[in-house]
C-alpha cells in the first residue's frame, strides 16, 4: 500500500485502501500498523485533523481491529 | 479399365498428399449407378479409390471444376477438362484392411474411381463390427452407413460445434442413444453436464437425473455437491473469501485444517491419518462451524486487551433469564457481543485477532443463509450438523455414496442438471464437478470400478459458457486436464457448443474427432479449421452451407473425414431444445394463438421461488 507523508510528530506516513477498507500508518520509529473496517470519511477527517496524533487516539485506536505488521 | 462402371479419370497432377484428377470426358457427371446403388459424382466430400498395382490408395475429393486445374494448365486449358482435386487419407492393399497415412504415391497416369459400398466396407472392417455405432449415412450415398469407432470416440475426446439450429443437440441425443443401449453396452457410463435442462425427457429411461429443486415426481433426485468434499481453492472462490490477502489465506487454510483434523478424530475415515491430512483433503467439516468460529474469533468482543483475550475473556451478552446469547450455528445466528467501552471499570476492548476479514465473514453469514446455495451448504445427507454441545458431528454419510449416486448408478446416463444453480457460480462449479469425479477415476484407476476398468465419457453442453478461452476459471482448468490426461485414465470428454471461437484452442485441438455442422460465422470456422489437419481445409469450406443434420466428421473415429447426414433419433427420444414458435400452426402457442387471460400472479410465483414448475404445474412438460 502506498503512503502519503503526512506532518506529525509521531507519524511519519498514513495510506488507504477503499477496497479493503484499510488504514495503514507508518509511525517515526519505524513500526506500521494496519487498522481493519475503516470508513473511509474516518480517513478523511484523520487526513483533515490538524493534530493526527490526537485524532488517531480518539479515534482509531481502540475503535477499530489492528494489526501490527 | 476405362469402361469399368467407378471409373472416374485419371491423376495428372500430384503434390504431395493433394492429386488432381482429370475427369474422363465420359464420365457421366450427377448421379451414377453401380449395383443398384445411386453414387453422386464430384462431390465435394465424397470418396475417390485410385489404385496403383497391389495398393489402394482413398482420398476425399476437395474440389472440383476450373479451378482445380493445376496451375501450370491454368492457361493452355481453362476450361477444356473437368477437374477435381483429392486429398489423399489412407491406403490399403487389394482385399486387405485400411490404413491411415499414405506409404507411396500415385503417379501420373493412375485411375480413379468412386469409392462404392463394397470398398468402405473395407475402410470400416466390419460395419456391424461391436465397437462401432452408426450415427447417420454418407452425404453423397444414403445406402452407406456413416459408423463412428466408440473407442476413439470416448478416450480421445470430440468435440460437436455448428450454430444453433444446425443439429447438435440431434447429433448429441442421437450418439447417447446408440451409446446407451442396454444390449449393446450394458456398462457404459455417461455424464452430461446440462446447463438449460434439455436432456431429462429425451433419456427418461435411460438415465438418472440429478437436479436442484428436484421433482420427485418426474423421477428427479437433488443435485447435492457437498463443499467439504472442494479443495481449499475451489471452496474458496464460491465463498466471499476469493480474494483475501496472504495472510489472510494462510489462516484460513489452517483453520480448515484443524476442523478437518478434528473430523476425523471423531470418525476416522480410511485412507487418511494425521499425518497425510492436508486442507484440500476431502474430509467433511462443517462451514457453518467455521463460519461461526472465524465470526467468534474476529467479530468478537473481550474483558481483556488483546494479548490477554482468550475464549474465557469473550464479553457476551446475556438475556433476560442471564443466559449467555451464543446464537446457533445452523441457524447461522452469531452469538451477540457487548459494545466496546473506552472507559470505566469493565471496559470491553475489541478482538485482538490480526485477520482482516471481518467483511467477508459478514458476507458468509448471508451466502449461508441463502437458500438458493442450499444443494452446496446443506447437501442434504452430507451436510453436518454441529450444534453447540457436538461440534464435530458428523454427517449421516460419506462420499462413496455420492459417487454411487452418479457414476455407479444402474442406469448408463448421468444428468447433472444444472439449470437450477446461480449463474455467478455456475462456471466455477462445473469445474468442480469435473474435477471431483476426475480425481475419483483417477484414483481409482485400478479398481474394477475405475476409469480404466469403466471409462466415463463427460457431455459438456454449451461448453463456450464456462471454457471461455479468456477466463482461466475452474471449468477450463478441469477441462483442459481431461483432454490433455483423460485418455489414460479412461475418462473422455464431449464438447458441444455454436460458439467454438469462444472455446480454449488448447481444449478444441485436443479433441481427436470432429463433428463440424454448418458453422455460418467466419471466426468460428477459422477456430474449427485450425484444429484439423492441412489438407482438409478444402472439405471445411462447405461448413456454412451444409444441411441441417448434416457434419463433417474428421479424425480418429472415423477412418476417413465423412460428410454425413446424422439421422434424427426418435421423436421420444430428442432433447427439449427446440425454439419457441412465433407463429405455431397448432396454435397452442405462438403470437397466432387466441388471446388468453393471463395469470401474473404465477409468473410472479415461478420467479420469486427460482423454480419454474409450481405445484400446480409441476407435471407440465417445460
Amino acid at each position: 500500500m502506498n503512503r502519503i507523508p503526512v506532518d506529525s510528530s509521531n507519524i511519519a506516513d498514513v495510506g488507504y485502501d477503499d477496497d479493503t477498507m484499510t488504514l495503514e500508518v507508518g509511525f517515526r520509529n519505524g513500526t506500521v500498523y494496519q487498522y481493519f473496517d475503516v470508513p473511509q470519511t474516518v480517513y478523511q477527517e484523520f487526513m483533515g485533523a490538524d493534530s493526527k496524533g490526537i485524532f488517531l487516539n480518539a479515534n482509531i485506536k481502540n475503535h477499530y481491529r489492528y494489526a501490527k505488521m | 479399365m476405362p469402361n469399368s462402371a467407378t471409373y472416374l479419370g485419371t491423376v495428372q497432377d500430384v503434390q504431395g498428399a493433394t492429386i488432381s484428377v482429370a475427369l474422363d470426358k465420359d464420365t457421366v457427371s450427377g448421379l451414377a449407378f453401380i449395383d443398384g446403388h445411386g453414387y453422386r459424382i464430384g462431390q465435394i466430400g465424397s470418396f475417390a479409390r485410385i489404385s496403383i498395382g497391389f495398393t489402394d490408395l482413398f482420398g476425399i475429393v476437395s474440389q472440383v471444376g476450373a479451378g482445380a486445374v493445376p496451375e501450370a494448365l491454368i492457361k493452355v486449358e481453362p476450361y477444356g477438362y473437368r477437374w477435381m482435386k483429392v486429398q489423399l487419407i489412407g491406403e490399403g492393399q487389394r482385399g486387405g484392411e485400411f490404413k491411415r497415412g499414405i506409404s507411396q504415391y500415385p503417379t501420373i497416369g493412375d485411375e480413379a474411381h468412386i469409392v462404392i459400398e463394397q470398398d468402405l466396407a473395407r475402410i470400416y472392417g466390419r460395419p456391424d463390427a461391436p465397437n462401432f455405432v452408426k450415427v447417420g449415412s454418407l452425404a453423397s450415398a444414403e445406402s452407406i452407413p456413416a459408423l463412428i469407432d466408440i473407442d476413439r470416440l470416448v478416450t480421445r475426446h470430440s468435440a460437436i460445434v455448428g450454430t444453433t439450429g444446425a443439429g447438435k443437440s440431434t447429433t448429441v441425443a442421437n450418439l447417447l442413444a446408440s451409446l446407451s443401449d442396454p444390449k449393446k453396452y450394458p456398462s457404459a457410463r455417461i455424464i452430461i453436464l446440462d446447463i438449460h435442462g434439455e436432456y431429462h425427457s429425451a433419456l427418461e429411461d435411460r438415465a438418472t437425473s440429478f437436479r436442484v429443486n428436484a421433482d420427485e415426481k418426474r423421477g428427479e433426485k437433488p443435485l447435492c455437491i457437498p463443499y467439504w468434499a472442494l479443495s481449499f481453492d475451489e471452496l474458496l472462490r464460491i465463498t466471499p473469501f476469493r480474494n483475501v490477502p496472504d495472510a489472510e489465506r494462510a489462516g484460513l487454510i489452517e483453520k480448515i485444517r484443524q476442523l478437518k483434523f478434528s473430523s476425523i478424530q471423531k470418525q476416522a475415515r480410511a485412507g487418511v491419518t494425521a499425518d497425510t491430512l492436508t486442507v484440500d483433503t476431502p474430509i467433511p467439516f462443517s462451514i457453518h462451524r467455521l463460519w461461526y468460529e472465524l465470526y467468534r474469533l474476529v467479530c468478537s468482543t473481550h474483558t481483556a486487551q488483546s494479548q490477554n483475550q482468550s475464549s474465557a475473556t469473550e464479553a457476551i451478552e446475556t438475556d433476560a433469564q442471564g443466559n449467555q446469547i451464543l446464537g446457533d450455528i445452523m441457524q447461522v445466528i452469531p452469538p451477540k457481543y457487548r459494545p466496546i467501552t473506552q472507559s470505566g471499570a469493565n471496559r470491553v476492548y475489541l478482538s485482538g485477532s490480526p485477520l482482516n476479514i471481518r467483511r467477508q465473514i459478514l458476507a458468509l453469514e448471508s451466502l449461508l443463509r441463502d437458500t438458493r446455495y442450499d444443494f452446496l451448504f446443506r447437501p442434504g445427507p452430507w451436510c453436518p450438523k454441529p450444534d453447540l454441545q457436538n461440534l464435530d458431528a458428523q454427517p449421516s454419510q460419506d462420499i462413496d455414496t455420492l459417487l454411487e449416486s452418479w457414476i455407479g448408478a444402474d442406469r448408463p446416463i448421468t444428468i447433472l442438471d444444472l439449470s437450477g444453480v446461480p449463474i455467478s457460480i455456475l462456471m466455477d462449479l462445473v469445474g468442480v464437478l469435473i474435477r471431483l469425479l476426475f480425481d475419483a477415476l483417477f484414483w481409482s484407476r485400478n479398481l474394477p470400478e475405475g476409469g480404466r476398468k469403466r471409462p466415463l465419457l463427460f457431455i459438456l453442453e454449451e461448453a463456450h459458457a464456462y471454457l471461455n478461452s479468456s477466463n482461466e476459471g475452474a471449468a477450463s482448468i478441469a477441462a483442459r486436464r481431461i483432454v490433455k490426461e483423460g485418455r489414460k485414465y479412461g475418462v473422455g470428454a464431449m464438447i458441444v457448443s455454436q460458439r467454438p471461437a469462444e472455446i480454449d484452442q488448447t481444449i478444441l485441438s485436443q479433441c481427436g474427432t470432429m463433428f463440424a455442422m454448418r458453422l455460418a460465422n467466419a471466426t468460428d470456422r477459422s477456430h474449427v479449421t485450425g484444429t484439423v489437419s492441412d489438407n482438409l481445409e478444402g472439405l471445411f469450406n462447405m461448413l456454412p452451407s451444409l444441411r441441417t443434420g448434416e457434419a463433417i466428421i474428421v479424425g480418429e473415429a472415423v477412418h476417413l473425414p465423412l460428410r454425413a447426414l446424422i439421422e434424427a433419433p426418435a421423436k421420444n427420444r430428442r432433447p427439449d431444445s427446440h425454439d419457441p414458435k412465433i407463429y405455431d400452426p397448432a396454435s397452442d402457442g405462438g403470437w397466432n394463438r387466441p388471446k388468453r387471460k393471463e395469470n401474473y400472479a404465477k409468473v410472479t410465483e415461478v420467479w420469486r421461488s427460482e423454480n419454474p414448475r409450481t405445484e400446480n404445474n409441476k407435471s407440465a412438460k417445460l
